[in-house]
Order: C-alpha cells, then structure tokens, then sequence
C-alpha cells in the first residue's frame, strides 16, 4: 500500500531502464486509495538527438544514456523535494523513480506520479517535482554517440 | 582528505577520487584545480556532507566531498 509521508527517505534509482510493466503496477496498487480522484505521471525517455546540437560538426545521433549519480546525495536531496510537494498541494502520494546505467534512446529514464483527490494538486506537483529532480539531483548523463564518441548532457 | 569525482570531471581526472589537503572549500577548489586539467575553465559545483557548499566553507578533514559537474538528470 502506498501511504507515503514526505519525510520517508528511499532510494530512487532503478538499475536499467524503468519498465513500462512497473509504471502499470504502480498505478495498480493505488486501487485500494478510494480517496484518490486522479493521477498525474510524467515519464522521461531518452531521445536520439543528433550528437553537438546546432552548429555541432557531427551528423551522428544518440543512442543512449549512460546515467551515474552521487546516490547518497540525490536520495537526501530528494527529502526536501518531496516536503515542499507535500506542504504545497494536497496530494496522498508521490513517488519518484530514476535509472542508472545505460538507457537507449527510446527507453524510460525518469517517472514522477503523484496522487491526489482532485487532478490539479497531482498535475502541479508532477511538474515541480520533475523540475526540481532535474535541477538539484547531482544526476549525470553520458550521451552515447552513434559513431562512438560521447558528450556529456547538462541540464543548465 | 579523499575527494569524490563524478560524471565528466572523473573522466578528466581518469579517477573515481582525488586525495588533497585543505581547510576550507575554496582551498579544495585550488588544489583540485591545479591536480585535474581543465577542471578550472569547467562549471561545477563542490558538496561537503552531501549538500552545495559556499567558497568560505571551513574543512576539519573529515567531511564527504564530492566534485559535481552539471547536473543531466531527467
């Protein structure tokens, strides 16, 4: 059952890409919420971009991510986020997943969803939080290159 | 003391950590400038005990850091 409290601390990484079966049985085990009215997910997916961006001399694509992350500091970093969610909307539960390791282009990465009794709370915290994720988890991306180089993806 | 190293700034240093010796965090900026070659034309941040920490930050040698270049999550 899910009754997350905004103070729960948790790991959030998944090795590999995050299985679309998961994301099924995550919405699955809220059935017993009866107090939910709505759900809000975001999910991230790596995306073949040409290698360089504009101006690059490459004609090359990525073809997946290789993440690593500080773990200890992202999981701890994840508690304020998850208070601020918690002190700003009504929501009954959140839970936030990320990958590790290497995620081809057109795999999962990323999976925010929140809970709530009413659908404006769950989609105003489904996009702070995916905000916030992005911005403050030290998370770091490896962008595999078609003609094997790699580059190194920044959020900022 | 034993710094940590992530994503692109471990490439360059071709480790996983740094050892170096100094009190404050702006000293650690130094001397892991002067050790990791081209870390010093990069933006990154530095973490003492898991979270950013400002220049003037006091180090007693038993604290976690890390070096974190950008973040790339999502």
């Amino acid at each position: 059952m899910s009754t997350d409290k905004p103070h729960k601390k948790r790991d959030i990484f998944i090795d590999g890409p995050i299985d679309p079966a998961f994301v099924a049985e995550s919405i699955a085990k809220h059935a017993t919420r009866t107090d939910i009215g709505g759900h809000e997910i975001f999910l991230g997916q790596v995306r073949a971009d040409m290698a360089g961006g504009t101006g690059g001399g490459s004609s090359a694509r990525t073809t997946a991510i290789d993440y690593t992350a500080y773990r200890d500091m992202a999981n701890e970093q994840m508690t304020p986020i998850r208070e601020e969610a918690f002190a700003r909307w009504p929501i009954t539960c959140l839970h936030v997943y990320h990958s590790q390791g290497v995620i081809k282009a057109g795999e999962l990465c990323f999976f925010v969803f929140a809970s709530a009794a009413h659908r404006q709370a769950a989609r105003e915290a489904v996009a702070y939080v995916t905000d916030e994720v992005k911005k403050r988890l030290p998370i770091f991306g490896k962008e595999i290159i078609a003609d094997g180089g790699h580059q190194w993806k920044s959020n900022t | 003391m034993e710094v940590k190293l992530f994503g692109m700034i471990a490439e360059k240093a071709g480790a996983e950590t740094i050892a170096v010796a100094a009190g404050t965090v702006r000293e650690l900026r130094q001397a892991a400038e002067a050790r990791i070659d081209g870390l010093a034309a990069m933006s990154y941040a530095i973490a003492v005990d898991r979270r950013i920490a400002d220049d003037a930050l006091k180090l007693d040698g038993n604290e976690e850091v890390a070096l974190l270049p950008p973040f790339a999550g999502g």
